[in-house]
């Protein structure tokens, strides 16, 4: 359950899922995990929460309650960095807010939540999170690295490389390349997927 | 379902929900005062040129090196008896920008400044946080036209509307602050 959506069923590059925010904050790797673990966590609890109350929720209003239970969590996780973690909450801005409208959380809500037992639903909501997680943190590494040569903020390419010309690519910072290192994850996993 | 098992349900989740919030609001209220304060205390720091500040030792810091100062309702902040930092507020192109410019003794020279925004264009406008922009300013002459004071800035390419901002804020309050310069020359 939490393996599946690391690779065959993984939330962005087989669902094409939460693109938006994977082009927002992949620009450096501190903020793409601070995001990955928001939304994992988030996916987490509200899976969990939803999946104990399914069966009192009433099925007309059922989008609603999951928008509340997911708009708590997401205020709590955005409040608590904002007083821990001020400098990656800065980062992230709006993008923290924003994973209220993240297709997997909802998504994992309908699909998986309502229909399955607490624990099961909770390892599902962890494994998505981690799956749309391990995206995030690959394409942040290639983009920190080759668009500022650095690792958490930390230069790794050394001066010596600079000196005979090498130059970090600017490019890499913009967000539509991380769509074109998406793009070239999917491409690399899809043969795999079709075996 | 009855509308009233809905109604009922609705009512007990939300009334709950709101518990948890207001409650984890107010325990972590502190914390994000706190670091608001410090990230001020940083920006005042930072443009009287003293570098090396972050969340931990602000607190120190400023106490050590700062004291808050104020003519009339213009507040300003005098760092090691020498500095005048003076908080400015103006307009980008998409919503307010704000920063602090810190002044040498005798108000000629600029030492250094920084800025932040609310909602400027990531990549145009938004570079004005960076250290690339901001640096210009330190050594920079104070000109002084009759009664203006003004700043030369090297604007953004692409974002002219946030770098004019930039300018006209600066002009404004040092205009604004000119009791301040002439009470102490």
């Amino acid at each position: 359950m939490i393996t599946a959506p690391l690779r065959k069923a993984n939330p962005i590059t087989v669902l094409i899922l939460g693109i938006c925010s994977s082009l927002a904050v992949t620009a450096k790797l501190k903020p793409a995990i601070v995001m990955a673990l928001s939304v994992t966590v988030v996916t987490a609890l509200s899976n969990l929460v939803i999946s104990l109350l399914r069966k009192g929720i009433p099925s007309k209003i059922r989008i609603i309650v999951q928008l509340i239970v997911v708009a708590t969590l997401v205020i709590l996780v955005d409040q608590f960095l904002k007083a821990f973690m001020y400098d990656v909450s800065k980062q992230l801005s709006v993008f923290v807010g924003l994973i209220i409208t993240n297709c997997i959380v909802m998504g994992r809500l309908e699909a998986y939540a309502m229909s399955h037992s607490p624990w099961e639903s909770f390892l599902d909501g962890v494994g998505n999170g981690l799956g749309y997680g391990m995206i995030l943190v690959i394409v942040a590494f290639f983009r920190e690295l080759l668009g500022s040569g650095t690792l958490f903020g930390y230069q790794v390419i050394p001066q010596g490389f600079y000196d005979f010309g090498y130059m970090n690519n600017g490019l890499m910072i913009l967000p539509p390349m991380a769509l074109i290192i998406i793009g070239i994850i999917i491409w690399l996993q899809k043969p795999e997927e079709e075996r | 379902m009855s509308d009233r098992y809905i109604f009922r349900y609705i009512i007990i989740l939300v009334l709950i929900v709101s518990v948890l919030l207001s409650g984890a609001a107010l325990l972590l209220k502190p914390y994000q005062d706190m670091n608001k304060k410090n990230e001020q205390r940083i920006n005042i720091l930072k443009a009287a040129g003293i570098t090396g500040i972050d969340n931990k030792n602000a607190e120190q810091l400023y106490k050590q090196h700062c004291t808050a100062e104020h003519d009339g309702d213009l507040p300003y902040y005098i760092i090691d008896g020498k500095i005048t930092v003076i908080p400015m507020q103006g307009n980008g192109l998409w919503g307010p920008i704000w920063g602090y410019i810190g002044l040498s003794e005798d108000y000629q020279t600029v030492v250094g400044a920084v800025f932040d925004h609310k909602s400027e264009t990531p990549g145009l406008g938004a570079e004005i946080t960076t250290e690339h922009f901001q640096s210009q300013f330190s050594g920079r002459k104070m000109q002084r036209n009759g009664d203006d004071y003004s700043v030369e800035v090297d604007a953004i390419a692409g974002a002219t509307r946030t770098s004019d901002g930039v300018k006209n804020m600066i002009t404004n309050t040092l205009e604004a602050y000119k009791p301040v310069f002439e009470g102490n020359e």
